[in-house]
């Protein structure tokens, strides 16, 4: 089938839906994985203002889980205080942008300048297309804060809560705003984008949002994230590979060192799931199910840039012909999931219960026999511009 | 292969049905005119719309393949104009079954008509269009 599964906009699951389940959105629909390859929420696009920003168009669900389970998280205050805090590094230890970039101070900061634009320059369009895209997703955190405090019974209610969860929170925000803040000053001093569209990007995107369909239930918010983090783990991971294959050690060295971070984030949530499994088998593999079924959704689905309307479209295809993030790597994150928690291993479950665990056991094989076949499918090469880089074209 | 190449002949008001005559006739008939060789049109609708509709045995390999997938017993109840949706199929389900269609018919769906398959009926419809294609251009 000529369907290509886009990890990013199909993990968007939503983002790609078929005539039948949703609205038939305007643009053509792409089984989308995770939020890369994630649910994709097909979006509707108004065709009477000019510049408008792709929009959710599912119905934004909230407060799913059943309240009594606010206690949970509750007792297990302790618990993650001891287990989850743990894994975050104490601001003394932890880098900062300025280690891996020239540094102004000194009187070698212009050849240090020199030195970063001559290496980006033996760096590829296409590459530096997906690395802008990861960039205007990492800038994007406000988003993802907001979204972590729409959680019932972890979010931060006042701003400076004392609670684990609280204090997770915000440390964690902090650990990622410095990937955005590193990104974009490599980007600017590299000089082979366009700064002024990528910041127009971001603040576009910013503006959307995003709904990832964990209706305020931290078990899909847990369930997401962990996700999330390996995705952006593996991502990172990818860019740093390339960049290295391309000549540029540093880039490497930044690529590298923020999916150390992922890394470590990820740890954290999938413990705090590997308890929720422990606690309530069910609930936590009805909600793993739930949301592979929704597809997990990628954060900068929405993204947009005032000129193309399936800007995010664009990006995960090329993200996807790169290798740095891809349908195969949805499959493989799900599948390194499952095992994670022992899916398979569970026991005492409900009806309900056992057919989630079903599913979600069976899922990524599924997944894996798709993508299989849409890449023996040969496809024609399409070239798109990106204004990104100055509407230098790319192919997807 | 035939001196007279004759198909389905087709008199149909709607837009969505290709003319299927092919090879050197240009004219299109109101009375099929030499050999059937295909399933004859039936009359589907009041409509003044005859139009070559799936053979039964395209429809039926599709029901099985549907049944499959979605794990339904040999004797469910699956008509021609079930949707997939109201027989329990999500996104994935029918992405798998498109392929599966693929596979069983030796051909390839574009991504803008599997859009429009929700039913059993639409699926065997697009199949038999693509075979026909497929073997008049082989």
């Amino acid at each position: 089938m000529a369907i290509r599964i886009n990890p990013m906009t199909a993990l968007n699951s939503d983002y790609r839906s078929f005539a039948f389940t949703q609205p038939k959105p305007i643009r053509s629909p792409k089984f989308a994985m995770a939020s890369t390859l994630g649910s994709s929420t097909t979006k509707v696009e108004s065709t009477k203002k000019p510049f408008t920003p792709p929009r959710e168009v599912h119905q934004q669900v909230t407060h799913s889980m059943p309240p009594q389970k606010i206690e949970i998280f509750k007792s297990i205050e302790g618990w993650a205080e001891d287990n989850i805090l743990v894994h975050l590094k104490p601001v003394e230890k932890c880098w900062q942008a300025q280690d891996f970039l020239p540094d102004p101070a000194s009187d070698g900061f212009m050849e240090q300048v020199e030195e970063l634009r001559a290496r980006a320059k033996e760096i590829p369009d296409d590459y530096f297309v997906v690395l802008v895209g990861d960039m205007i997703t990492e800038e994007a955190l406000p988003t993802y804060q907001t979204m972590l405090n729409t959680l019932d019974g972890v979010r931060d209610e006042t701003g400076a809560s004392p609670t684990p969860w609280a204090i997770w929170t915000r440390a964690w925000t902090a650990e990622e705003n410095r990937h955005g803040d590193l990104l974009h000053q490599y980007l600017y001093l590299s000089g082979r984008v366009d700064m002024r569209q990528i910041q127009k990007t971001i603040q576009y995107l910013i503006g959307s949002g995003m709904d990832p369909r964990t209706e305020n239930s931290p078990y899909l918010g847990f369930i997401y994230t962990s996700f999330q983090e390996r995705a952006t783990f593996v991502s990172h991971g990818n860019t740093a590979r390339h960049a290295k294959e391309h000549g540029d050690l540093k880039l490497a060295q930044i690529c590298g060192i923020i999916a150390a971070d992922e890394k470590r984030h990820e740890t954290a949530y999938t413990k705090i799931v590997e308890k929720l499994f422990e606690i309530d088998p069910d609930g936590t593999v009805l909600a793993f199910a739930d949301m592979m079924r929704k597809k997990i959704s990628m954060p900068a689905h929405l993204m947009y840039d005032g000129r193309d309307d399936n800007l995010f479209d664009h990006f995960s295809a090329v993200a996807q012909r790169l290798g740095v993030y891809t349908a195969k790597d949805y499959a493989d994150i799900l599948e390194f999931l499952v095992g994670r928690w022992k899916v398979a291993d569970l026991t005492g479950l409900s009806g309900e219960g056992r057919k989630a665990q079903e599913y979600v056991c069976g899922l990524a094989p599924r997944f894996r026999r798709l993508e299989e076949r849409n890449s023996a499918k040969a496809k024609e090469s399409v070239n798109v511009p990106f204004s990104w880089i100055f509407d230098r074209q790319v192919q997807l | 292969m035939a001196a007279v190449p004759v198909t389905c002949v087709r008199l149909t008001t709607t837009s969505m049905h290709t003319n299927q005559i092919l090879g050197k006739t240009s004219t299109l008939k109101l009375v099929p005119m030499g050999r059937v060789t295909r399933g004859f049109p039936c009359l589907r609708t009041s409509r003044f719309q005859i139009s070559c509709s799936a053979k039964p045995e395209t429809v039926n390999k599709v029901i099985e393949i549907v049944k499959t997938q979605l794990a339904l017993s040999a004797d469910s109840e699956v008509a021609p104009d079930s949707k997939f949706a109201t027989l329990g199929a999500d996104s994935l389900d029918t992405v798998e079954i498109v392929m599966t269609l693929e596979e069983e018919f030796g051909i390839s769906v574009e991504e803008e008509n599997s859009q429009n398959i929700t039913t059993v009926q639409e699926a065997a419809d697009l199949i038999e269009k693509l075979v026909e294609k497929k073997n008049t251009t082989a």
